[in-house]
């Protein structure tokens, strides 16, 4: 082995660096992705709008009409509460990569309910059939792999990654067994459904909007203050030690997971029963694997997990103005921001998590920062219980 | 009857080679301790960069050499899904992100963008037509034989240049994985990276190699489902369905058991089942003319592959033998500097 050649580039790991600056590394991650967006898309563009056409572009389609805002704001909820959801397995280190499916069964549940009791039994009655089934559907969705995973250890992530498909296939059959001559798609359901809380659109997005920050709030409190919460993260951390203290792992992960879904199922319920009154096999919008990215861009912390859920959907309603103001056909352009900016975002954490240091600088003082040998137990934290963002919330 | 099953398993034969190209990609990537559930968005580039590599072929010339078409339209795919496998590499080996997450961004961005480069880059006017030609004529063209050999040529020779390829890295990785020296270091490095880096492997090198190489053949899967199997025909939903294959491949890895050459048996079994519904009908009305299966049973049949994935799932987790588990550092990044 030589000693005497330093490498090039040294990583050590870095602790307990300020919120401020995490922050502001993030954010200058996704100005950078958008703006690589904007030179990319503005030469290519069949009608460029210019530099700043770009970014103009984005916040009329996001909050040009006060239509525009609510609908921001309603999809804002509808994916924090996926996000939530999908929180409560991440917690405990279970990869729930079904929230589509999950969506999807409550969406089917709904429906089923509202295709054979709607305008057949007392409205009210019908909403609380309506809610327990979708629950139920979403729960039931999320609780097998959860049976599977506490007794025989079966991977998680590739299960509920196929339940989602399974789900999808289900609502294909359902649509085509009702409308045997459709096109798969539903007329909208009118009988039985959620009334509008007011007039126009903030009528529409009031309940999403309402219902999840209450879900969100509560799922706070259920995560940092009550017992269920504390064997959660005790779970996440170690097995052993969760078993060591006396927890029933396998009870805790097959609960966990029956919350976990049955929160999706609630977002289904709130999809086909009020939003779209109809169901179709992609109305889940892809928002179980968007609710993963905010979970995990939002450091599994709700308030955090707000912040990036409005700013996807930003991004999400802007890029579509974007595509038809600068001439695309396509409305997959917006897919494509979104995943660049995933990967700066993604990319950046390294920056807030390791220190690099160059060669021949390895012992200057670099401002009040030097590197402080961190405590063993702090070490061999894995990524995803995200020591900063552990930290902040402290 | 018997014609009906030969076509029934030349078509499960050209379907599986989808998944297996994938699938090997995967067990590649697998094998140096990444998960990159980036595959299907890899797929889906490509997709795009195989149509786009035909393409240019026409643009050059209006009557282009097959040959030339077909290896220009292999290395678009190829370069296309390193790419986006770069990418992943980058932020997972380099910047030891989470596995997961990086995984499921390129899937969206992959699905996104390809979604978006075919539709506003790649189909303009005319386009169309010479993709089908070029699918149909030179991707798909059966090797000498196919027709006058009987079901041994149909069976066996009647399949595009893509299918043979497939077959051929399935057992080329299969090779080096169990038998060279580059093999098992890769293997090391999947299964205890710090042993590895200890006796003086790249460890680095090996996972950014593994995971460019297995992006590279799982992007030709994308480009055989486009070109080969749809013959050239370019759907307006061709990035979901190939995100439904890609999710597929990750679960052939487990039926296969990380192992090469049991993908291949595994691939046309999928395959099968994949395009059950239109030959389980032609069968069952050889037994009585009269049946119709109603077509609203066609998303019950397509759940049957997502089905049988689980229940391998379940079966292997059950039996939990050494062999049929993942390596052991699969999903966890390597810092050395960690002990």
């Amino acid at each position: 082995m030589k000693n005497t050649k330093e490498p090039f580039i040294h990583i050590t790991r870095r602790e307990g660096m300020p919120l401020w600056k995490g922050l502001l590394i993030r954010a200058a991650a996704v100005l950078i992705a958008l703006i690589l967006s904007d030179i990319v898309i503005s030469a290519a563009a069949p009608r460029s709008q210019g530099f700043f056409g770009f970014f103009g572009a984005l916040f009329s389609g996001a909050f040009g009409t006060e239509r525009r805002i609510w609908l921001l704001f309603q999809d804002t909820f509808l994916l924090l509460g996926v996000a939530v959801a999908l929180v409560v397995a991440f917690k405990m280190k279970f990869w729930n990569l079904g929230g589509n499916g999950q969506i999807l069964m409550g969406c089917l549940a709904c429906a089923i309910c509202l295709k054979y009791l709607g305008g057949k039994l007392p409205d009210p009655l019908v909403w609380l059939i309506m809610l327990v089934a979708s629950l139920a559907a979403g729960a039931l969705w999320a609780v097998i792999p959860a049976i599977f995973k506490a007794f025989f250890n079966t991977n998680e992530s590739l299960f509920t990654l196929m339940m989602n498909y399974i789900a999808m296939n289900l609502v294909a059959f359902f649509i085509s067994y009702w409308y045997p001559n459709g096109t798969a798609t539903m007329p909208p359901l009118t009988e039985g459904v959620l009334p509008p809380l007011g007039e126009g659109q903030m009528g529409k997005s009031l309940l999403p909007i309402l219902l999840f920050a209450v879900v969100t709030a509560a799922i706070y409190l259920y995560l940092r203050f009550s017992k269920h919460g504390y064997e959660v993260a005790l779970i996440g951390d170690s097995k052993n030690t969760a078993r060591y203290a006396g927890i029933n792992v396998k009870k805790v992960i097959i609960r966990t997971l029956i919350l976990s879904g049955a929160l999706c199922g609630l977002v289904g319920f709130v999809l086909t029963g009020s939003v779209n009154r109809m169901i179709h096999d992609t109305m889940d919008n892809n928002m179980g694997f968007t609710g993963i990215m905010v979970a995990w861009m939002g450091n599994l912390d709700p308030l955090i997990m707000a912040g990036v859920s409005f700013f996807i959907n930003f991004l999400t309603r802007g890029m579509a103005q974007v595509c038809t103001k600068f001439g695309f056909t396509s409305e997959a352009l917006s897919d494509t921001v979104v995943g660049l900016v995933y990967f700066f975002f993604i990319g950046c954490e390294f920056f807030i998590r390791y220190r690099v240091h160059f060669a021949g600088r390895q012992n200057k003082q670099r401002g009040e920062e030097t590197p402080t040998p961190p405590e063993d137990g702090e070490r061999k934290r894995a990524p995803l219980s995200k020591d900063a963002g552990e930290k902040e919330a402290n | 009857m018997f014609t009906t099953l030969i076509k029934f398993l030349t078509s499960a034969i050209d379907f599986g080679v989808i998944f297996l190209f994938g699938c090997a990609g995967e067990i590649l990537t697998e094998k140096s301790g990444h998960l990159n559930l980036g595959i299907p968005g890899i797929m889906c580039m490509g997709a795009a960069g195989g149509c786009l590599g035909v393409k240019l072929c026409y643009l050059a010339s209006p009557a282009p050499n097959a040959f030339l078409v077909v290896l220009m339209g292999i290395l678009f795919a190829m370069l296309f899904a390193a790419a986006l496998g770069a990418i992943y590499g980058f932020l997972t080996v380099s910047l030891r992100s989470n596995q997961n997450v990086s995984g499921l961004a390129c899937t969206i961005f992959g699905v996104g963008f390809t979604s978006f480069f075919l539709n506003n880059a790649v189909l303009t006017e005319g386009v169309v037509a010479q993709l089908s030609q070029a699918g149909n004529n030179f991707f798909d063209a059966p090797l000498p034989g196919a027709d006058s050999l009987g079901w041994f040529g149909s069976l066996f020779l009647d399949h595009g240049i893509l299918v043979y390829l497939a077959i051929v890295i399935a057992v080329i990785a299969a090779v080096v994985l169990r038998y060279t020296k580059a093999g098992l270091s890769l293997r090391a490095v999947g299964e205890s990276p710090a042993t590895a880096d200890a006796v003086g492997i790249n460890v680095t090198g090996y996972k950014y190699i593994a995971i460019l190489i297995g992006a590279a053949i799982a992007g030709l899967g994308g480009l055989c489902y486009v070109m080969d199997y749809m013959g050239g025909i370019v759907g307006s939903t061709v990035d979901q369905t190939i995100q439904g294959i890609g999710w597929l491949c990750i679960a052939l890895v487990i039926f296969a058991m990380w192992k090469p050459a049991f993908a291949i048996l595994g691939s046309i079994v999928f395959g099968a089942l994949y395009i059950l519904y239109p030959y389980l009908n032609s069968i069952l009305m050889i037994i009585d003319p009269d049946f119709n299966l109603p077509t609203m049973t066609i998303p019950l049949f397509d759940i049957i592959p997502y089905a049988v994935t689980i229940l391998v799932l379940i079966a292997t987790s059950i039996v939990g033998r050494r062999e049929t588990q993942p390596p052991a550092s699969l999903g966890l990044s390597y810092f050395r500097e960690d002990r």
